[in-house]
C-alpha cells in the first residue's frame, strides 16, 4: 500500500485547536504512508491539485483526509478518487473537525492527542480497504409525485413538460390541496382559486400526467431508477359517467360537518368538495356498512331509512326498509332487533330505536295502492311449503327473480307464527294482512288449508311440474316436559293455545294461571291468558333474572301487565286434583356451567320445593318440528329436530328440495332470521335452476365497519324516545295494540339523533336520482403496481389542531375560530357566499381579535417551537379583507413579533396597518366566554407589561402548521425520516433542500416544512429539476456500499435472508445453498453483515476488518 | 496508579454512530461548538444495525473502557429496524460482560433523532460519566489486550 495523508487546517477551524505540523511529522512514521501534505482547504480547488499530484508523483493507491466530518465533504473526495481513478473505497476519513477541534477547543492538548489516534484509525482502516464493484441500473423515465396540492401539481406540469410520464397520486377525492380552500392569497389580494382552477384543469388534461385521485401509496419498493409502487384506489361509487350535475347530492339524507370548509358547514355524503374539483366527479363517502346494517340478518340499511326518516322522506324510507324485507311493519313491531344493539350511539348512551322508526314508516310511508304483478320470465314454477314470514319471503324474491311461485299452507291463514303465535296485541292482524297481500299482490299464488303429507306430499309437487320445493315449514308444536302430571284438565301448551286463540279467538283460561317457562312465547301466553279471563299469571323459569331469555319489551310489558315471574325453578309435578290441575310443584336450581352449545342446565338445589297454585299450567318450554311433510319426499331427513340442509346451498338431501326457517335454522328462532333464510331459499333455488352462482346465497359482509365513537365528531348526548303504550292493567282486557307507536315529531328527533357513523346510510336514494347512471355501489378498492425512476413528496401539511391549547376556547366556543376556517367563510365561494357571518347566531362581528403563533413558537408540551411563518401575513391578509367588506369592523391581531420577510410583505403589513387593523404585542392568558356567545380576551400587553380584558364578537386564532397526515404516512412508506412537527427531513437543510436521505425521493412544498404559496412553487420546480437530472442519462450505478456474501465462506444458513429489511438477499437452492445479494435493491445497511455467524456477508465500505481496524485504534 | 485526572484523560470510549442520526446529530452539536468530553471517538457507522457484537467486544479487548451504540429513534431508523437489532445486540453484549465479571454499562444503547444534538451531547457526557467513574480494564502483560473473552464474540453474532 502506499498511502497519502492530507491534512486539512479548515482555515483555522482545526489549526486553531490542533498544531498540524507535530500531527503530520507522527503520521509520516505510520505503516504504509509515503506522503503527508497539510493544506489551507482540502475541499478547495488547491487541496485536490495537491491530491493530484501526490497520486501522479508518488503513486499513491489510498489516502486519508483528515478534515471536517465525512457527512460533509466525504462524497467530494470520494469523487476526487474515482476520477483519479483509484476506485470506489479508497479514501478513510479522519474527522478532526465536528469529531475534534471544534468540541475539544476547551482542552488543546488532549485534542491533538485525539487527532493523532483519529488520524490512526484512519490509516489503520486503508489497510483493509479494496476497490468495490458497482453495476450499471437502468432508470425508468416516469415520476411518482405524491400529493396534489399547488407544490404536487407544479411539480407535475413541470416534469410532464420535459416528457417525462408523471403519475400524480392524491389522497383526497380533488386535487388543489391546502391552496384550493383560501379565498385570497397575500400580498396581491388575489383570489386563491382563480389563479388555481385553470392549473387544476390543466394538469388534468395533460396526456402525460396520469391523475390517481382517492388513492394511497402504499408501498414503494426496489431501488432508486426503478421503485415498484403500489397505488391503492379507494373507490369513489360513481363511475365516470358522472355529468357533475349534484342531483345525487340534492337527494343525500345525510348530513355530515364539511371537513373541505373546516368544519364550518355542513356537506352530504355524496359530495363534490368544491364546483371546479378536479376530477370533477362527485364521491360518495362511505365507510362501508354502518353497524346496523351489518347486524341485521338480511342487511336492511337502517341507517339508510332512518336518516331518511329524519328528512320526513317517509315513502322512501319504506322503500329502504322494505327492500330486503317484505314485513318492515312486522318487523317495526316484533323484531329481536340486533340493529339497536351494535348502534354506535348505543356505546355511549340508548341506542337509536331504529325498530319504532321503522314502524312508523310502515304505518305512515307504505304507498297505499298494492304493487303490480311481476311478469315471470322463467317457466319453472316453484312450490312453497309453508306460508310464515319464511317461505312468504322466498316467494317474493322468487317473484322478483321472474317466478311463479306458489304457496301452501297448511293452516286456513297465512303468517305463520306471525299469525298464530305473536299475539294480536303486538302484531295486529290487518298489519300482517297487508304484507302479505303486498306478497300476493305480486303474482305469488297462496293456498291455504294445504298440509304436506296429508293433501299433498313432495313427490306429488314434482309430478304436479313444480321444479323446486322451498320447505318453511316452521315449528309448530310444544315441546313437552317428563314430568307426572301433564295430562289433566288445565294443562295448556302454549304453541297450541296461542294458535287456537288466534283462529278462533274464544280460548279460556282459568282465574290464576302458572305458564311454565321464561321467554317470548311464555310471555306472550301468560299475557294472552289475560285477555282469555285469567286473573293472576305467574310465569315460573329456571334462569334467573340476569339470564332471562325474553325480550326487554316482553318483560317491560309483562311487567307493567303484572304478570309474576318466579325464577330459578325447574318443575317436576303438575299438582292436581280429580283429574284437574291445581298447581305446579318445582324445586329450585341454579344454572350448571355451559355446554357445547351455550346452554347451562339447570341444577337442582336438594331439598327446596316451591308450590304454585293455578287452575291453567300453561308449558312454554320450548317448539318442535311437525315432521308429517317427510311422507312422500325420500332424501329430506329430520335430525335433532331440525331438517338437514347444506348452508352453503340451503339444499336438503334431494335434489332440488330446500329448507329455511325455524324447521332449518342456523340462527335463533327469529321472525327476521326466518326472513333472511327466505331470501337465501330464494336465490339458492336461482341458482340451481339457472344452474351457476347467479346471486350470492349468503349476504358477503366485506363492507362492514364498526366506527368506534371516538372517531366521529365530537356530540352531544341526546335522550331515546319512549313509545307509549297502553295503560298496563287496562289493557289486559283488550286485544287492541299495546304499542301506539311514535309520533311524527318524535321519531324525527329520534331519527335525528343517528350519528352517521359510516357516512353513507346505503339508502340509495342517489341511484334512483342520477341522470347518468353514474353511482355504482359495487366498486372496490383495487392495487395498482406502477414503476417510476423518481418519487417526489408533496403531501403538505395540516393545521394545528387548536384544541390542544384549552384556555383559548377552541372547539368548545363557537366565535372561536382558526384562520383556515375564517378563510372559507371569507371565500366567494365557501358556505356563506364571501359573507362573514359568526357560527353562533349569523351575525356580522364587529370587534375581531386575531391572535397570533397558536401551536407555533411554542416551547410547552402542547405546542410546537417552529415559527410557522405564513400566519402573520395570513392574519394581516384576512384582515384587509375583512375592513374592505366591513369597514365599521375593529381588528386587533395579538402578535408575538411581527414577521414579514419576503418580497413586498412588510409593504403589504404597513399598508394594512393604514387601514386601520390594530397590532397589539401580547399574549392571552385566556379567552372566556359571554351568555351570548360573546367573547372576553384575557391579554399581556408585552410592550407595556399591562394586563386587559377586552370583549370581542370573533376570535380567529392563528393555529400554526405541522406535517400532515398524509405526510406522516408517506415517510413511513417511503422509508424517509419526519423531524420536528412531522415535517420530511431533507438530505442537507442548505446543500440538498430537496432531496430525502432515500436517492431518487425529492421533496417540496409544506412536506418539508412552512412556507407561503411562491417558495412552494419554486421548491416544488427544483424537486422536478432534481429529478429530471437523475432520470435525464437513462443509466445510473449501484452503489459501492452494498452487501456482498463470499461463497466460499458462507454455509448458507440463511441468517441473512431472514434479517434483511429490503427482502435484497435470497438463497440458492441445492446441496451448496449460499446467499446472493442483488445490489439493484440493498440499500447498505449492513444489519446482514452484523448477523452472519460466519463472516461471509460483508457491507461494502464497512467490513469487519475496516471497523476494527478503525475502532481499536 | 495515576491520579483521577489523567486516569480519566487515558480513557476510552468508542462510538459507534448511525450516519443518519447520531452522527448527524454529533455534526449538528459540534457545529454549535457544544464541549464533549475527549474521551469518545466516533466510528461513521451506516446503521446501528450494522454493529455486531464482535465490533463491541474488540473494542473493549482492545483498548477502550467503554463502548456505545448511538442510532435513530425506535421506529426511526432509516433502514426501518436495525436499531432494534443493535438494542438487542447491545443487551446480550451486556449479558456477556456480567457473566465474565465486567460492568455491563461499559456497553450502551443511545437514541436520537439528527434533529436532537443535546441528546447527543448528554449520551456522551453519560457515557463518559459512567467510564470515569469505573476502574481501566485490566490490561494482560503479556499480548497488550485486554481479558475479555473473545472466543464467544464471532459466535455471538
Amino acid at each position: 500500500m502506499r498511502a497519502g495523508v492530507f491534512l486539512c487546517e479548515c482555515g483555522g477551524n482545526i489549526s486553531g485547536v490542533i498544531n498540524l505540523e507535530p500531527l503530520a511529522a507522527h503520521v509520516r512514521g505510520l505503516d504504509g504512508v509515503v506522503e503527508v501534505n497539510v493544506n489551507q482547504f482540502m475541499c478547495g480547488t488547491e487541496g485536490r491539485a495537491m491530491i493530484e499530484k501526490a497520486v501522479e508523483e508518488r503513486g499513491l493507491d489510498h489516502f486519508v483526509i483528515a478534515s471536517c466530518s465525512p457527512r460533509f465533504q466525504g462524497p467530494t473526495f470520494e469523487r476526487i478518487a474515482r476520477e483519479l481513478r483509484l476506485g470506489e473505497n479508497a479514501v478513510a476519513f479522519g474527522n478532526i473537525r465536528e469529531g475534534c477541534s471544534y468540541v475539544h477547543g476547551h482542552e488543546p492538548e488532549r485534542a491533538q492527542e485525539k487527532a493523532k489516534k483519529i488520524v490512526e484509525g484512519a490509516v489503520a482502516r486503508l489497510h483493509h480497504m479494496s476497490d468495490l464493484p458497482r453495476h450499471r441500473t437502468f432508470l425508468n423515465r416516469s415520476v411518482l409525485v405524491v400529493g396534489g396540492g399547488i407544490a404536487g401539481i407544479s411539480a407535475a406540469e413541470e416534469l410532464a413538460a420535459t416528457g417525462i410520464e408523471v403519475h400524480l397520486v392524491e389522497r383526497q377525492q380533488s386535487i388543489g390541496g391546502s391552496m384550493a380552500r383560501l379565498s385570497k392569497t397575500f400580498p396581491t389580494e388575489d383570489c386563491a382559486m382563480c389563479s388555481l382552477a385553470p392549473r387544476l384543469t390543466g394538469t388534468a388534461t395533460n396526456s402525460r400526467i396520469h391523475l390517481h385521485a382517492l388513492s394511497d401509496v402504499t408501498a414503494i419498493t426496489g431501488p432508486p431508477g426503478e421503485f415498484n409502487v403500489t397505488v391503492r384506489h379507494r373507490p369513489r361509487y360513481v363511475n365516470e359517467k358522472c355529468v357533475g350535475c349534484g342531483e345525487c347530492a340534492a337527494v343525500c339524507p345525510v348530513t355530515y360537518p364539511n371537513d373541505f370548509d373546516f368544519g364550518v358547514s355542513e356537506r352530504t355524503a355524496v359530495h363534490r368538495p368544491f364546483a371546479n374539483a378536479v376530477p370533477a366527479t362527485f364521491a360518495i363517502d362511505r365507510k362501508g356498512w354502518s353497524p346496523c346494517k351489518t347486524a341485521c340478518p338480511v342487511h336492511t340499511s337502517a341507517h339508510g331509512y332512518v336518516a331518511l326518516v329524519a328528512k320526513g322522506r317517509y315513502e322512501e324510507a319504506w322503500r329502504v326498509a322494505s327492500e330486503p324485507n317484505p314485513f318492515p311493519s312486522v318487523c317495526g313491531r316484533i323484531c329481536t332487533h340486533v340493529c339497536e344493539s351494535e348502534c354506535t350511539r348505543g356505546n355511549v348512551e340508548d341506542p337509536i330505536a331504529i325498530a319504532g322508526i321503522k314502524r312508523f314508516i310502515a304505518d305512515h310511508g307504505a304507498p297505499a295502492e298494492l304493487p303490480a304483478p311481476l311478469p315471470v320470465f322463467y317457466d319453472e314454477p316453484i312450490a312453497i311449503v309453508g306460508g310464515g314470514p319464511a317461505g312468504l319471503t322466498a316467494a317474493r324474491e322468487l317473484a322478483q327473480f321472474g317466478y311463479k311461485a306458489t304457496v301452501l299452507e297448511a293452516l286456513p291463514v297465512a303468517g305463520g307464527m306471525l299469525r298464530v303465535g305473536i299475539p294480536e296485541y303486538r302484531l295486529p292482524r290487518d298489519v300482517l294482512q297487508g304484507e302479505v297481500e303486498r306478497i300476493t299482490a305480486l303474482g305469488v299464488e297462496l293456498k291455504t288449508s294445504q298440509r304436506c303429507g296429508t293433501d299433498f306430499t313432495v313427490d306429488s309437487l314434482f309430478n304436479d311440474g313444480y321444479k323446486a320445493v322451498f320447505l318453511a315449514t316452521g315449528l309448530h308444536q310444544s315441546k313437552d316436559l317428563p314430568i307426572p302430571g301433564l295430562d289433566q284438565k288445565g294443562v295448556l301448551r302454549a304453541v297450541e293455545f296461542l294458535r287456537a286463540q288466534a283462529l278462533s279467538e274464544q280460548m279460556t283460561t282459568g282465574k290464576r294461571v302458572v305458564v311454565v317457562g321464561g321467554g317470548d312465547v311464555a310471555y306472550d301466553a301468560g299475557r294472552t291468558a289475560f285477555r282469555c279471563g285469567a286473573e293472576e299469571v305467574t310465569l315460573a323459569c329456571i334462569e334467573d333474572e340476569r339470564t332471562a331469555p325474553a325480550s326487554s319489551e316482553e318483560i317491560e310489558e309483562g311487567k307493567e301487565e303484572q304478570v309474576a315471574v318466579e325464577y330459578s325453578l325447574v318443575p317436576i309435578e303438575i299438582l292436581g286434583s280429580n283429574g284437574a290441575a291445581t298447581g305446579v310443584k318445582f324445586q329450585r336450581c341454579t344454572l350448571g356451567e355451559p355446554n357445547e352449545r351455550g346452554w347451562r342446565p339447570p341444577v337442582p338445589v336438594e331439598g327446596e320445593y316451591v308450590e304454585l297454585f293455578g287452575d291453567t299450567v300453561i308449558f312454554a318450554v320450548g317448539q318442535a318440528i311437525v315432521d308429517d311433510f317427510t311422507a312422500g319426499a325420500d332424501g329430506v331427513t329430520v335430525e335433532r329436530g331440525q331438517i338437514g340442509v347444506d348452508p352453503d346451498t340451503m339444499m336438503t338431501g334431494r335434489s332440488g328440495v330446500f329448507a329455511g326457517g325455524d324447521a332449518a335454522a342456523m340462527g335463533p328462532w327469529t321472525a327476521i332470521e326466518a326472513i333472511a333464510a327466505g331470501r337465501r331459499g330464494a336465490r339458492a333455488i336461482h341458482n340451481f335452476l339457472r344452474g351457476e352462482q347467479l346471486v350470492p346465497v349468503w349476504d358477503a359482509e366485506a363492507d362492514k365497519v364498526k366506527i368506534p365513537h371516538t372517531e366521529l365528531e365530537p356530540f352531544e348526548p341526546q335522550a331515546r324516545r319512549i313509545m307509549k303504550t297502553l295503560d298496563g292493567v287496562a289493557r289486559r282486557t283488550t286485544w287492541e295494540e299495546v304499542r301506539l307507536g311514535f309520533s311524527e315529531e318524535d321519531v324525527r328527533q329520534e331519527a335525528e339523533r343517528c350519528l352517521d357513523c359510516a357516512v353513507c346510510s346505503d339508502c340509495k336514494s342517489c341511484v334512483t336520482a342520477c341522470p347518468a347512471d353514474a353511482i355504482d355501489f359495487d366498486q372496490k378498492a383495487w392495487d395498482e403496481e406502477i414503476t417510476v425512476g423518481a418519487v417526489i413528496l408533496a403531501t403538505g401539511h395540516q393545521e394545528f389542531d387548536a384544541t390542544r391549547k384549552l384556555p383559548l376556547g377552541y372547539g368548545r366556543f363557537q366565535n372561536v375560530l382558526t384562520q383556515s376556517q375564517l378563510a372559507r367563510l371569507l371565500a366567494a365561494s365557501g358556505p356563506t357566499a364571501g359573507e362573514l357571518k359568526r357560527p353562533s347566531d349569523g351575525q356580522v362581528p364587529k370587534r375581531i381579535f386575531m391572535l397570533q403563533c397558536v401551536g407555533s413558537r411554542d416551547c410547552t408540551s402542547s405546542g410546537n417551537e417552529h415559527c410557522s411563518a405564513i400566519c402573520c401575513l395570513f392574519a394581516t391578509l384576512h384582515s384587509s379583507l375583512i375592513k374592505q367588506h366591513y369597514p365599521d369592523a375593529e381588528i386587533t391581531i395579538g402578535y408575538t413579533d411581527l414577521r414579514a420577510p419576503g418580497k413586498a410583505h412588510e409593504e403589504y403589513y404597513r399598508l394594512v396597518q393604514e387601514r386601520g387593523v390594530r397590532y397589539v404585542r401580547g399574549r392571552v392568558g385566556e379567552i372566556l366566554e359571554e351568555q351570548d356567545g360573546s367573547l372576553t380576551v384575557r391579554m399581556e400587553n408585552t410592550m407595556t407589561g399591562s394586563k386587559s380584558e377586552e370583549p370581542y364578537d370573533l376570535v380567529v386564532l392563528s393555529a400554526g402548521l405541522e406535517g400532515s397526515k398524509g405526510t406522516q404516512d408517506i415517510a413511513r412508506v417511503a422509508g424517509v425520516q419526519t423531524a420536528a412537527a412531522g415535517f420530511i427531513r431533507e438530505f442537507h437543510p442548505k446543500l440538498a433542500p430537496v432531496d430525502t436521505q432515500r436517492a431518487g425521493m425529492f421533496l417540496c412544498g409544506t412536506a418539508q416544512g412552512p412556507k407561503n404559496i411562491p417558495d412552494s412553487i419554486a421548491q416544488a420546480k427544483a424537486a422536478a429539476a432534481r429529478a429530471i437530472s437523475m432520470l435525464s442519462t437513462g443509466f445510473a450505478m449501484t452503489p459501492a456500499q452494498v452487501a456482498a456474501s463470499d461463497l466460499e465462506v458462507c454455509i448458507g444458513c440463511g441468517v441473512c435472508e431472514a434479517s434483511c429489511p429490503q427482502t435484497a438477499i435470497t438463497l440458492t437452492v441445492g446441496a451448496d445453498a449460499h446467499s446472493v445479494v442483488d445490489p439493484n435493491v440493498c440499500r447498505g445497511c449492513g444489519i446482514c453483515a452484523a448477523d452472519c455467524p460466519t463472516g461471509a456477508i460483508q457491507l461494502g465500505g464497512f467490513s469487519d476488518d475496516e471497523i476494527l481496524a478503525e475502532a481499536t485504534v | 496508579m495515576a491520579g483521577a485526572t489523567s486516569a480519566a484523560a487515558d480513557r476510552k470510549i468508542v462510538a459507534f454512530c448511525c450516519r443518519e442520526c447520531a452522527y448527524a446529530a454529533a455534526d449538528a452539536s459540534a457545529n454549535a461548538r457544544t464541549p464533549l468530553p475527549p474521551t469518545v471517538r466516533l466510528v461513521l457507522m451506516p446503521c446501528t444495525g450494522r454493529v455486531s457484537p464482535l465490533h463491541l467486544l474488540s473494542a473493549l479487548a482492545e483498548g477502550a473502557d467503554g463502548v456505545m451504540v448511538a442510532g435513530c429513534l425506535l421506529g426511526q431508523c432509516h433502514y426501518r429496524e436495525g436499531n432494534f437489532n443493535a438494542v438487542d445486540r447491545v443487551a446480550f453484549v451486556q449479558r456477556l460482560l456480567k457473566s465474565v465479571g465486567v460492568e455491563p454499562e461499559r456497553c450502551q444503547m443511545f437514541t436520537m433523532s439528527a434533529g436532537e444534538p443535546p441528546r447527543f451531547v448528554a449520551a456522551v457526557r453519560e457515557m463518559d460519566r459512567v467510564i470515569v467513574g469505573l476502574p481501566p480494564l485490566p490490561r494482560s502483560e503479556a499480548s497488550g489486550n485486554r481479558e475479555v473473552p473473545l472466543a464467544a464474540a464471532r459466535g455471538a453474532a
